[in-house]
């Protein structure tokens, strides 16, 4: 299957305290991938790097099977994208800014604008600057679903918007993924709002990518282990050890790549599970920087 | 049909289409959703539960493999006809997960098996009074 997004040892640098280092994505065509990370870890430096607003020092970029940022004009004609913050004229009408987004893009399906603008109740000939900021996040994916693009590219989109909106925001984004084969790339730092939706995550965290899996991957293979007789130092592991720490006379350990049969290789080490416990998505992000950061010995 | 996925939990450790795919052979089972009767298309059940439409599609295959529905080419997919030997194992199944998953809840809060087996005859019998 090929990649809707593709970078290979991507550098990036933004003064000294700010740096992407070696980034590779690969983003599958037709999956909607989660783009995590707290904040200020590169989520949308990295998203204006794969749409060419900026420069990589080193490292290259391929969306769509074109190359950034030579082929940026014909990428952006197929690519639906929602800044992190709203970059529409505010002394529009509503309908003048459907009209004037509608001029950039000949497939832009008015019909289904509508469908959308009705569904989100936004009024046609209000200004956008007296709209309110849960009508602007409806208005701007209304305008990229309508392109009816092949990848949409979203920076925090429910970001601020209350959970009513962020609800039908995402209800639309799905109903229009279900239609076709678009790929999504959708940032967040709202780790659970994503769980649900994407079946690819990529995890960032101070300019590195952490990891990037499969969701049931993620979920199923990330696990807390409940461990008595634990051995103090610990050699090769047929899982990666993520944490651990001490709890009263046990210890717990986070795991990655964990499956049932590892059991016995703590019996050989002379050490007995008492319990291995899942972690849900939010859980395994926080105990995947807690490692990133401070790595278990 | 909403209140068959009212139980829709994406935080568990169960993977979402599976839990789509119980629901619906609940459903099934008890006659709410009758033989013949179509199943939300894709695009509707994956706007309204807000999941990934390739979530939707694999719980519909599951439920396929096991002849619990069909799809037909074009129309969507329906409930089959399910004999009533079936219906019984099916709900025989389901009493069975509903156990398993009360069993692991109560290991996790330290609750021993004969102290679930007296609270169900309790229960039961209140129930059954």
């Amino acid at each position: 299957m090929s990649n809707a997004i593709e970078t290979r040892d991507l550098d990036y640098r933004a003064g000294k305290h700010f740096e992407l280092r070696d980034l590779g994505l690969n983003v599958r065509e037709g999956s909607i991938y989660g783009f995590l990370g707290p904040n200020g870890s590169g989520k949308t430096t990295t998203i204006r790097l794969l749409l060419g607003m900026l420069r990589p020092i080193r490292g290259s970029i391929s969306i769509l099977g074109r190359s950034v940022p030579r082929e940026i004009p014909q990428i952006m004609a197929e690519t639906g994208y929602v800044p992190e913050r709203p970059h529409l004229y505010p002394y529009l009408t509503v309908a003048h800014a459907v009209r004037f987004h509608a001029a950039f893009y000949p497939g832009f399906d008015a019909a289904y604008a509508d469908e959308l603008r009705r569904s989100f109740a936004i009024p046609l000939e209000q200004k956008l600057a007296s709209l309110s900021k849960g009508e602007m996040g409806k208005l701007h994916m209304l305008l990229v679903l309508a392109q009816r693009p092949r990848l949409l590219v979203l920076d925090e989109p429910t970001d601020g918007l209350d959970p009513v909106v962020r609800r039908d925001v995402l209800s639309a984004l799905l109903d229009f993924c279900s239609q076709g084969t678009a790929t999504v790339f959708i940032s967040s730092h709202l780790v659970h709002e994503l769980e649900r939706i994407c079946d690819w995550v990529g995890v960032l965290d101070n300019g590195k990518l952490v990891v990037e899996l499969p969701m049931h991957g993620f979920k199923n293979g990330i696990k807390r282990v409940r461990v008595a007789h634990a051995p103090s130092l610990v050699g090769d592991t047929p899982f990666v050890l993520l944490q651990r720490e001490m709890s009263g006379l046990e210890q717990v350990w986070v795991v990655r790549g964990w499956q049932a049969p590892m059991v016995q290789w703590f019996e050989g080490v002379g050490a007995e599970v008492r319990e291995v416990v899942d972690l849900d998505l939010e859980e395994g992000f926080v105990e995947l920087l807690r490692s990133s950061r401070t790595p278990a010995s | 049909m909403g209140a068959v996925f009212r139980q829709i939990e994406p935080r568990s450790p169960i993977p979402l289409y599976v839990q789509i795919a119980d629901r619906i052979r609940i459903a099934v089972a008890t006659r709410e959703l009758a033989p013949g009767a179509a199943l939300p298309s894709v695009r509707q059940l994956a706007s309204q539960l807000r999941v990934n439409p390739a979530t939707v599609v694999q719980a519909y295959r599951e439920l396929e493999e096991a002849g619990v529905a069909e799809s037909r080419q074009g129309a969507g997919t329906f409930v089959r006809e399910l004999a009533e030997p079936k219906r019984e194992a099916e709900r025989q199944r389901e009493a069975r997960r509903l156990v398993r998953q009360l069993m692991q809840e109560a290991s996790l809060l330290g609750v021993t098996r004969d102290d679930l087996l007296g609270a169900l005859r309790v229960e039961m019998k209140v129930k059954l009074a």
